[in-house]
């Protein structure tokens, strides 16, 4: 059986031409074949129902602890709140779906299915790959984070005009939010890739952390003040008010406020739509930058020391 | 083709295979306990091999359930609701051991080829799973400590503790329930395969959410009263707290001594229903073939 | 063992296999009846697919049957599976099983406690072990960090923590280089011959490792045993004359010369070697001699003297294990039939029963 190699000259000499790759074409490609892959492996599991169930009831469930402890305290008078805790923990479900996607498919294809050594030495950009397989994740997190919302207005008595909603806000914050919170899942995964096999749960572990600054279901004004400013150079921050600010227009805060650090910094009692998108760009950026930096640092750690192969398991 | 006889390949302790197949109740118990020891041993060899852990294990939990207490406090919660936070964030720590390195690690180890090698060992695969259990305490209550430790001189968080021994057995039977409970989840996982690893995901906010990780459960109602049946968390944490803060008042839950009891029915049951669906699982796995199915 | 009438090692009998699959069940095991005796190092011969995996997995108390029983050393793999543990263990090729993170000395020490060692002794067993499996410089290395050769040294001496009185061994040379897999097949045969009665079951579809190794051989294919016997026993039953390969310093009148002579079926020029000539006498002369039978041999070897030949080298060809299988299957074991299924060469022997004489006297 003889194999043709159609491309080949008639000398059969190797053509350089073959080892420079189409660009955009390729990245494209791979993007989506590994977001296909990503989708599969995060959809195919079960039937539909139980599916959704599983995408829903996590957010749902985290939107819920903060309604109770609501309850328990402030009762009645709680409900003005619940719209800004609610709206913080959907979000923030989103977060930690998106920055678990990425770091758990390095986890994932080293350790479980041994392919993250195939995935390197595909001509194919890792990083790119990476991406793609966590934006299914990321797509799972914003159904959920979604549903938690529609339930919130729904039965938990969040207030909600469509007519008052600032679409293009929203368009940007979450367009410039979703590369923010691909940045930190980038991150992540770099670090997953140094550490073992019981690593699942640090981007968990991380997000957690920072559930702390980002005035996700409480004011940073409640923070001292050395921890407001970890929140406000936080891009996730600015996200979430930004989201805030686009949905419920003259809410709540959760980064202005009488007293906070915002209002000494800026003079103004709460930071308006276009801060909110230039401090959003500007924390992104640096964040997307360390990310990259971080990525590829991790990524020659990892090489020189022969961790893309290895199983850690214990 | 003739080989050197090496020493180590000589000598044979018993006379003949069936002697060495009847095995006294003695060599059974000191086999099982030496394999929980055994199996713990990777576990924390792990944890002086690769330190991330003392960080992602131990300062950065405390961040998570210091977010909880900013909630309280932009509510202006009694102190004791703090308390309630703090040990409910510490508690995380062993349900997060239970899930992840327990339910889901027969799973795993099926993928890893190891779960055959147990199986084929004369063991009993309760000692693995103690043995995993008791490896990850280390991590467990590391990052358990730290959090009550750190959390209590942070926020200022003061106990008023009036029964130390009940307290300290509530505890140790809640981990015990909660280990009994890990090991029936950990041989249904195997049964379910890759849905395992996805309902991992169903049980950490869900079940706190029902266990009252960050309030009283009692004021979930009925469900709070379901959670404390069937939750080991749920009703550890409920005795603990009324325990750890007796100057709270009524919780609308039983008391102490009566979650003690529950506790005690929790743990023989889930012991003995692990025990049960550990030799049904083989039993299936073996008739069906997924001891060693490996391809996902 | 004692005086004492032991059980068989292993006891097969109607064991069948069949695993349900879209979109039709696959039968891995159609009716196994083997018996190895205590003491024997038996092979399971096969290619990929046929079964012997699924056959030792029910041996090793991994798998159920679906029909028929197993009985190890007397002990039922269906209901006596924690008795037959205590007295095999198990290796099998490809293994990637082992916690990375551990140092080799440390695995086994793991796997020492499971098999009921005490701490001490299983410390010190290992030690022995790695150093008897050559893994002395790679004790304190991590299990991740092992070559694939290294990492089946280490499987090894993990199989032999318990000292087995049956071990099973499930293609332990898979993926070895030449080295590691002659190290491997080195330790099996001096473990083995350290004490009498370990009896080993090997399955692999390497002829020469079961030709090597093997007292007693089953040909398995399409879960089924095709035949049982020793190698030499198998090979006979395929070749129906004997050939023999003659190296003669000069022969008048070619190899036809030899062809007239009586039992000789055919005496051609062997394929590929330098061909002497009368005329340049340096070289010497190869001959393929096809005999009725091996009595014939002596009558050629006094004929060379008439002919003013001598013998330079005289060796006998044989059969390989592969063309027995071929024989019996009509194809070779990288062929699939035409349909699929098993093509039932025209002499294709029925597997014979644990026991059993084979008829024409060679079992």
């Amino acid at each position: 059986m003889a194999l043709i190699d159609a491309g080949a000259s008639a000398t059969n000499r190797f053509d350089p031409a073959r080892a420079r790759g189409r660009g955009t074409i390729d990245i494209l490609r791979s993007f989506r074949t590994a977001a296909a892959l990503g989708w599969k492996m995060e959809a195919n599991w079960t039937d539909p129902l139980l599916f959704f169930i599983y995408s829903v009831a996590k957010p749902l469930a985290s939107a819920l602890i903060l309604v109770f402890m609501l309850q328990v305290i402030a009762g009645p008078a709680g409900q003005a709140l619940r719209p800004f805790v609610i709206v913080g923990s959907a979000l923030w479900s989103f977060v930690v779906s998106g920055v678990a996607g990425l770091a758990w498919a390095v986890l994932d294809d080293r350790e479980r299915y041994r392919m993250l050594k195939y995935i390197y030495v595909s001509p194919s950009s890792f990083l790119t790959i990476l991406l793609g397989r966590g934006i299914a994740r990321l797509a799972v997190g914003a159904m959920g984070a979604g549903i938690t919302l529609l339930v919130g207005v729904a039965i938990l008595g969040v207030p909600f005009n469509p007519g008052a909603v600032s679409w293009l806000l929203l368009a940007i914050v979450l367009a410039l939010g979703a590369i923010t919170i691909c940045a930190l899942g980038v991150s992540m995964a770099a670090v997953c890739l140094q550490t073992r096999q019981e690593s699942w749960d640090y981007p968990e572990v991380v997000v957690g952390a920072l559930f702390l600054v980002v005035g996700a279901v409480f004011p940073l004004s409640v923070l001292p003040l050395p921890l407001q400013v970890f929140g406000l150079v936080s891009p996730l921050t600015w996200w979430i008010a930004g989201v805030r600010q686009a949905l419920f227009p003259g809410g709540p805060s959760s980064i202005g406020g009488a007293g906070s650090l915002w209002q000494q910094v800026s003079g103004t009692l709460n930071p308006n739509d276009l801060q909110v998108v230039l401090a959003l760009l500007l924390t992104g950026a640096v964040v997307t930058l360390g990310s990259a930096i971080l990525f590829r640092a991790g990524e020659a750690r990892a090489k020189d020391r022969g961790l893309i192969d290895r199983t850690t398991g214990s | 083709m003739a080989a050197p006889v090496l020493p180590v390949f000589v000598g044979r302790p018993t006379a003949s295979p069936q002697e060495a197949a009847n095995w006294t109740p003695r060599q059974v118990a000191a086999n099982n306990l030496r394999s929980i020891v055994g199996r713990a041993y990777p576990r924390v060899r792990g944890l002086t091999r690769e330190p991330s852990w003392l960080v992602f294990q131990m300062a950065l939990p405390f961040l998570t359930t210091s977010s909880f207490v900013f909630v309280y406090r932009a509510l202006d919660a009694p102190p004791a609701y703090i308390g309630f936070v703090v040990i409910g964030g510490a508690m995380t720590a062993f349900w997060l051991n239970v899930v992840w390195m327990m339910a889901a690690q027969l799973y795993w180890e099926k993928d890893q080829g190891n779960l055959e090698l147990y199986f084929a060992a004369p063991m009993n695969v309760m000692s693995v799973l103690v043995g995993m259990a008791v490896g990850g305490l280390v991590m467990s209550s590391t990052r358990a400590i730290s959090i009550l430790v750190i959390a209590t001189f942070v926020f200022g968080v003061s106990f008023s503790i009036s029964q130390w021994f009940l307290l300290v057995a509530v505890f140790i039977l809640t981990l015990a329930a909660l280990y009994g409970l890990g090991m029936m989840l950990a041989s249904l996982f195997v049964m379910w395969g890759r849905e395992a690893f996805h309902l991992t995901q169903l049980m950490t906010e869900p079940v706190y959410f029902v266990s009252g990780l960050n309030f009283p459960v009692g004021r979930l109602g009925f469900i709070g009263a379901l959670a404390i049946a069937l939750i080991p968390l749920a009703v550890g944490l409920d005795a603990m707290r009324q325990l750890a803060f007796v100057s709270t008042g009524p919780t609308g839950t039983p008391d102490p001594a009566t979650e003690t009891l529950i506790l005690v029915a929790m743990t023989a049951i889930f012991i003995g229903l692990a025990r049960f669906l550990l030799q049904s699982m083989e039993e299936r796995a073996r008739r069906e073939g997924r001891l060693t199915v490996r391809w996902r | 063992m004692s005086g004492s009438i032991q059980a068989p090692a292993i006891d097969a009998r109607g064991i069948t296999r069949v695993y349900k699959a879209r979109p039709a069940d696959v039968t891995a095991l159609a009716g196994i009846d083997l018996e190895v005796a205590p003491g024997e190092f038996f092979g399971l011969l096969g290619p990929n697919g046929a079964g012997k995996t699924t056959l030792i997995k029910i041996l090793t108390t991994l798998l159920l049957p679906s029909s028929g029983t197993a009985r190890i050393f007397g002990f039922d793999v269906a209901t006596e599976t924690k008795k037959i543990r205590r007295i095999m263990n198990m290796v099998a090729g490809g293994e990637q099983s082992g916690y990375g993170i551990l140092e080799a000395r440390e695995q086994l020490w793991m796997f020492s406690q499971f098999y009921g060692l005490g701490a001490r002794e299983g410390w010190r067993r290992v030690d022995e072990l790695i150093d008897a499996v050559g893994l002395g410089e790679q004790r304190n290395q991590r299990v991740s960090t092992l070559s694939t050769g290294q990492r089946q040294k280490m499987n090894f001496a993990r199989g032999l923590l318990n000292d087995p009185w049956v071990f099973f061994l499930d293609e332990p040379t898979l993926g070895l280089d030449v080295s590691a897999a002659r190290s491997v097949r080195e330790l099996m045969i001096g473990w083995r011959a350290a004490v009498p009665g370990r009896t080993v079951l090997l399955t692999t579809h390497y002829m020469a490792e079961a030709d090597e190794l093997c007292e007693r051989i089953a040909i398995v294919d399409r879960g089924r045993i095709l035949a049982i016997g020793s190698p030499a026993e198998l090979k006979r039953r395929v070749q129906r004359e004997s050939i023999f390969r003659l190296e003669l310093d000069r022969l008048a009148g070619g190899p036809a010369s030899l062809a007239r002579l009586p039992g000789v079926e055919s005496a051609v020029a062997a394929a590929g070697a330098a061909q002497g000539t009368e005329a340049d006498p340096r070289q010497t002369v190869v001959v393929n001699l096809v005999l009725h039978d091996d009595a014939a041999l002596a009558g050629v070897v006094a004929a060379l003297d008439g002919l003013g030949a001598h013998i330079v080298a005289l060796a006998k060809s044989e059969p390989s294990l592969e063309d027995v299988f071929v024989e019996l299957v009509g194809r070779g074991f990288d062929d699939e039939g035409e349909s699929g299924r098993p093509d039932r060469g025209a002499d294709a022997i029925e597997p014979h029963e644990a026991g059993q004489q084979d008829p024409e006297g060679s079992l």
